[in-house]
C-alpha cells in the first residue's frame, strides 16, 4: 500500500512542482487553445504570445520560489 | 531523418539522466547487502515498465485522435519540462543544492545498515522501488517524445540504449556515477522537453509552425535565453537577513 502510495505520488510529482504554476502554465496552454480553435486569431501571433508567456512564467516562477527559499521562517505559534 | 534523430537523442539524453539515480539504488543496495536480491527487484522493475511502455505506447499511437494527443501529451511535456528546468535554474544560482550522487549513494547505504536484521527481501524491495519509479520518469519520456512524433521505436531504442549505457558503465565503475554532468543533462534535457512540448501543444491546439520540425531550435534557444535570464535575476536578488 505504501509503494502504491509512492508511485502515484511520484507519477503526480512528474508533472507538478508548485500547484500554482500548473495551473498558470494550464490556463497559458488553455488560452492558447481558445485563441487559435475558437477565436481564429493568426496562429503565428498566438504562437509568440505562447512562448513568451511561457518563458515568463518560468522567471517569475523561479523568482518567487528563490525568495520564498531565502525569506527568514516566522517561528509557529507551537515553537514560541 | 532529422526528426527521428531528434527524437533518439531526447529519449536518450532523459532516460541516461533517470537510469544514473536508478543505478545508484542498485549499486548501494548491491554493494551492501550481496547482488542476488537486488539484481531480481531491478529485472522485475524493468519487466512492469516494459509492459507499461508496450500497453501505453501501443494505446496511445493507435486509439487516440492525433490533434488531442498532441495537444495532451504536450502539454504534459511543457509541465514535466518546465518542471526540470524550474529545478536546474534553482540549482545553477546556487539556491538549491546540486543533486550528487555519492550523497545518494552514502544515505542509501547508511539506510540499509540499520536495516540489516531485516531480511534479504529488503534489498529486492528498495533496487525494485527505486528502478520502478526512477523508470516512469523514462517511460514517460519515451511515450511522450516518441509516441506524439510517431517514432516511438526510435524513442524506445534512445531509451533502451541510455539504460545500457548506464547500466554497462555502472558495472565497469562498480561505484556511483558521479562524474556524469546530471545537473547540467537535466538543465539540457529541461529545455529540449519544453521545447517538444510547447510544439506539440501548439499543433494540437490547430497551429502550424513555420518551418514545421526546425521551429523546435528556435524554441530551444528561447527557453535557453528565459533560462538564463531567471538565473541571472535570482541570483542578483536581495537576500532578506
Amino acid at each position: 500500500m505504501n509503494f502504491l502510495r509512492s508511485a502515484a505520488r511520484e507519477v503526480i510529482g512528474l508533472f507538478v512542482s508548485d500547484w500554482v504554476q500548473t495551473v498558470v502554465i494550464l490556463a497559458i496552454v488553455a488560452a492558447g487553445w481558445l485563441a487559435i480553435s475558437v477565436l481564429h486569431i493568426t496562429p503565428l501571433a498566438v504562437l509568440i504570445a505562447l512562448v513568451l508567456v511561457l518563458a515568463a512564467q518560468h522567471i517569475w516562477f523561479a523568482l518567487a520560489e528563490a525568495r520564498r527559499t531565502s525569506r527568514p521562517r516566522s517561528p509557529s505559534p507551537s515553537q514560541s | 531523418m532529422y526528426q527521428q534523430l531528434f527524437t533518439f537523442g531526447a529519449a536518450f539524453l532523459g532516460s541516461a539522466v533517470e537510469s544514473t539515480e536508478a543505478l545508484t539504488i542498485v549499486l548501494a543496495v548491491g554493494l551492501t547487502r550481496g547482488w542476488r536480491s537486488p539484481l531480481y527487484g531491478t529485472v522485475a522493475a524493468l519487466v512492469a515498465l516494459a509492459v507499461l511502455v508496450v500497453l501505453f505506447g501501443q494505446l496511445i499511437v493507435e486509439r487516440v485522435p492525433e490533434s488531442i494527443l498532441k495537444l495532451v501529451i504536450g502539454t504534459l511535456l511543457l509541465l514535466f519540462g518546465l518542471r526540470w528546468l524550474h529545478k536546474a535554474v534553482l540549482r545553477s544560482a546556487g539556491v538549491v543544492a546540486m543533486h550528487d550522487e555519492d550523497h545518494a549513494y552514502q544515505q542509501t547505504v547508511s539506510e540499509l545498515q540499520s536495516a540489516t536484521a531485516r531480511h534479504d527481501w529488503v534489498g529486492f524491495v528498495i533496487a525494485f522501488k527505486g528502478v520502478f519509479l526512477e523508470g516512469l520518469e523514462v517511460v514517460f519520456i519515451v511515450v511522450a517524445v516518441g509516441g506524439t512524433s510517431r517514432f516511438l521505436p526510435y524513442a524506445v531504442a534512445g531509451g533502451l540504449l541510455a539504460m545500457a549505457a548506464v547500466a554497462a558503465a555502472g558495472l565497469v565503475v562498480r561505484k556511483p556515477l558521479a562524474r556524469v554532468p546530471e545537473n547540467t543533462l537535466k538543465y539540457a534535457v529541461g529545455i529540449v522537453l519544453t521545447a517538444i512540448g510547447t510544439f506539440w501543444a501548439a499543433e494540437g491546439m490547430g497551429a502550424r509552425w513555420p518551418l514545421d520540425f526546425v521551429s523546435i531550435f528556435f524554441l530551444v534557444v528561447a527557453y535557453l535565453v528565459a533560462s538564463q535570464l531567471a538565473v541571472m535575476l535570482v541570483r542578483r536578488r536581495p537576500v532578506l537577513a
